[in-house]
């Protein structure tokens, strides 16, 4: 999953990112709201958002963006613990509440869980004729085998099975494959493509020409 | 705080004192009103009896001196002044409570006479047989046992030239019979005073309740006010009520932004204390990951005594803010205190468990993360959960336990709220938060390992 994590503090901040990198996911790692803003165009599996950041609230920051119509997966990470918070977080737009300290095992787990949910999977398991996916597990079997697959490979399996049946553009793909702070050739989606068709079986994924990739064809 | 035996004596009464101050004023007025009214009414029957003894001196005077003529030397006659017997017995008083006399006393120039002393020429019924006065004596006078007027009889032609034979008439009232009519004044003025006395006792007591009752509405008041949010007690009953409503109004606007301000630094304190440990969280369960085995075991008692810092940070904030609002809650005790990041400790659920317990959550579990720790450190493994009665919450383990006099110590220590002394956080924090939901912690007697009864029982 791609990650925008928006956190100030340095220690918290940067043992936050490697730890879900460690995790499989591609974290991009923000520590004010003005660089957040930046990246709103950027497509996300889901936000972890601090409140109290030094230009502003995420809270606010988070509403301003349920307002626009954005439905990404949110978190709230923060030392406010007081019932009264937990509700103003959880109604200003937030699908989770973490307060801290938290141990970075059940955030992710909290993590999995609510994106799971939110794309319509609560189990984490997909079933595309003799092709099995666990989101959770990050493991997919083709025929009863489990076939290895690289962190890229299963980035963009995973991205394409949190929307499975729908249309994903290349473009989006893309970004939600690769992080910013990340170079790849042009062209390394399509080889990741290939590679997924060849180890999962070609029908699995649909090409819909001029507008993007399909996982399971149209549901 | 250990309270001083002097502070559990009754408290004095200021209406009592007040009352008892009105009492021994109002006696000493009455006994003071009362002996001047007495002197006063005494003084004026007095003076009031003695007028009628000059008249009824004056009215007898008349018949008595134009009736018969006692010779001089007659031997002494009686009238009956109850009858109406003419000249030898004259116009008789209204009643027998005066009697008369007519006496001729002896003159300087008595030899020639014949008359030595004085002589009783006519009296009425009662009257004594000797002359009320041994000699002349005019006007008002006392004698004996009586109240006497005299006056002088007008003397008939005859007697004109003979100044000798001049009589002298005494009416006279029984000094028993005036003593008698002022002990009734006097008794009625004392009784009229008592009675007042008593009225003015029921009336002081009724009015002293009355101008009293605003204090009790004020307590009243005090008693139901929000700590955190006081609303203005306002325009009070009584003048002299109006400073103690302005200084509790200026009290509760203190209270109100000592609250707000404790409520923000708590805030922050959250922020500034959580943060970091959470930092140390996800860093060591990078470094964890990311370390070699050597290490492993090293980073895990750092993560181990990081989580029981957390612990005690969230204890400690909880602790911060057991002052602040209750947000109650209906809780499944087994369901919930799963739920509680202790590991290394079984929780056996009594049956009588499965009843709701209102309480605050956070609070509640900031002091039984702290209790369940101790457990741990005293060597408990399991730890029995039960509700012996409805809000009472009891944890059983199966640790090392304490002596007796240790037991009566940390309960004596949380009685009086000594939490100074080696209560510990763990039990201090699970007094405060009980005593927050209106109870308090006790230690009952168990044979093995330590139990604790977290009363939640005053506010639900």
């Amino acid at each position: 999953m791609r990650l925008l994590l928006i956190e100030d503090d340095a220690i918290l901040g940067e043992g936050l990112r490697d730890f879900l990198r460690t995790e499989a996911h591609l974290v991009d790692w923000c520590r004010s709201l003005q660089d957040a803003r930046a990246l709103q165009d950027e497509p996300f599996d889901a936000l972890l958002v601090d409140w109290q950041l030094p230009d502003g609230s995420g809270l606010e920051w988070l509403k301003a963006r349920r307002a626009r119509g954005d439905h990404t997966v949110a978190i709230m990470l923060t030392a406010r613990d007081l019932l009264a918070d937990r509700i103003t977080g959880l109604d200003a737009g937030a699908d989770d509440y973490v307060i801290k300290p938290f141990e970075p095992e059940e955030l992710c787990a909290r993590l999995r869980a609510i994106v799971r949910r939110s794309a319509g999977t609560p189990s984490g398991r997909l079933q595309f004729g003799d092709v099995e996916i666990d989101l959770a597990a990050h493991q997919a079997w083709l025929q009863g085998q489990a076939t290895d697959l690289t962190a890229r490979e299963w980035a963009v399996l995973e991205a394409l099975g949190l929307r499975a049946g729908r249309i994903v553009s290349k473009t989006d793909l893309e970004r939600l494959t690769v992080s910013l702070d990340t170079q790849v050739n042009s062209n390394a989606l399509e080889v990741h493509i290939s590679s997924l068709r060849r180890k999962l079986g070609r029908s699995l994924i649909d090409t819909v020409r001029g507008l993007g990739y399909r996982l399971g064809g149209e549901l | 705080m250990r309270l001083a035996q002097s502070d559990t004596a009754p408290l004095p009464s200021m209406g009592a004192r007040l009352l008892r101050t009105l009492l021994v004023w109002s006696v000493v007025l009455t006994v003071t009103l009362s002996a001047a009214v007495w002197w006063t009414v005494n003084s004026e029957v007095e003076e009031l009896l003695d007028e009628t003894l000059q008249a009824a001196a004056e009215v007898l005077s008349v018949p008595l001196a134009v009736g018969s003529v006692v010779a001089p030397n007659a031997p002494e006659k009686s009238i009956d002044t109850a009858s109406s017997q003419p000249v030898s017995s004259p116009a008789s008083a209204p009643d027998k409570r005066f009697v008369w006399q007519v006496v001729r006393h002896a003159q300087s120039g008595g030899v020639r006479s014949g008359l030595t002393g004085a002589q009783v020429l006519a009296s009425s019924v009662g009257a004594p047989s000797a002359p009320l006065h041994a000699t002349l004596t005019l006007g008002l006078s006392s004698a004996a046992q009586w109240r006497v007027y005299g006056m002088a009889l007008p003397s008939e032609p005859r007697e004109l030239h003979d100044r000798q034979d001049a009589r002298t008439l005494y009416v006279a009232q029984a000094s028993t019979e005036r003593r008698e009519a002022q002990l009734e004044v006097t008794l009625a003025a004392a009784l009229a005073c008592i009675a007042a006395l008593l009225l003015a006792q029921v009336w002081l007591r009724t009015s002293m309740r009355k101008e009293l009752a605003p204090l009790h509405t004020l307590a009243k008041r005090l008693t139901q006010l929000d700590a955190l949010h006081p609303s203005p007690l306002g325009r009070a009953q009584r003048r002299e009520l109006q400073p103690v409503h302005d200084a509790l109004d200026a009290l509760g606007q203190r209270l109100e932004r000592r609250v707000a301000n404790e409520r923000a630094f708590s805030g922050h304190a959250a922020h500034a204390l959580r943060t970091p440990l959470a930092g140390i969280q996800t860093q060591l369960a990078v470094a964890l990951r990311e370390a070699p085995p050597a290490l492993t075991g090293r980073l895990q008692k750092i993560r181990a005594a990081s989580d029981r810092l957390q612990r005690v940070v969230t204890a400690l904030l909880a602790l911060f803010r057991s002052g602040v609002d209750l947000k109650p809650q209906s809780l499944t005790l087994p369901e919930w205190l799963r739920r509680l990041p202790i590991d290394g400790l079984s929780l056996n659920f009594d049956a009588s468990t499965d009843q709701p317990l209102q309480a605050d959550p956070d609070l509640l579990a900031a002091a039984l993360i702290n209790l369940l720790d101790n457990a741990l450190r005293h060597g408990a493994r399991q730890v029995t959960v039960s509700m012996p009665a409805p809000q009472i919450l009891r944890l059983h383990d199966d640790g090392t336990g304490c002596s007796a006099e240790q037991r009566e110590a940390l309960q004596s220590a949380m009685h009086t709220q000594s939490y100074e002394g080696s209560t510990g956080l763990g039990l201090m924090l699970a007094d405060i938060v009980a005593r927050a939901h209106g109870g308090q912690v006790t230690l009952p007697a168990v044979g093995t390992g330590f139990a604790v009864e977290i009363r939640l029982v005053g506010r639900f």
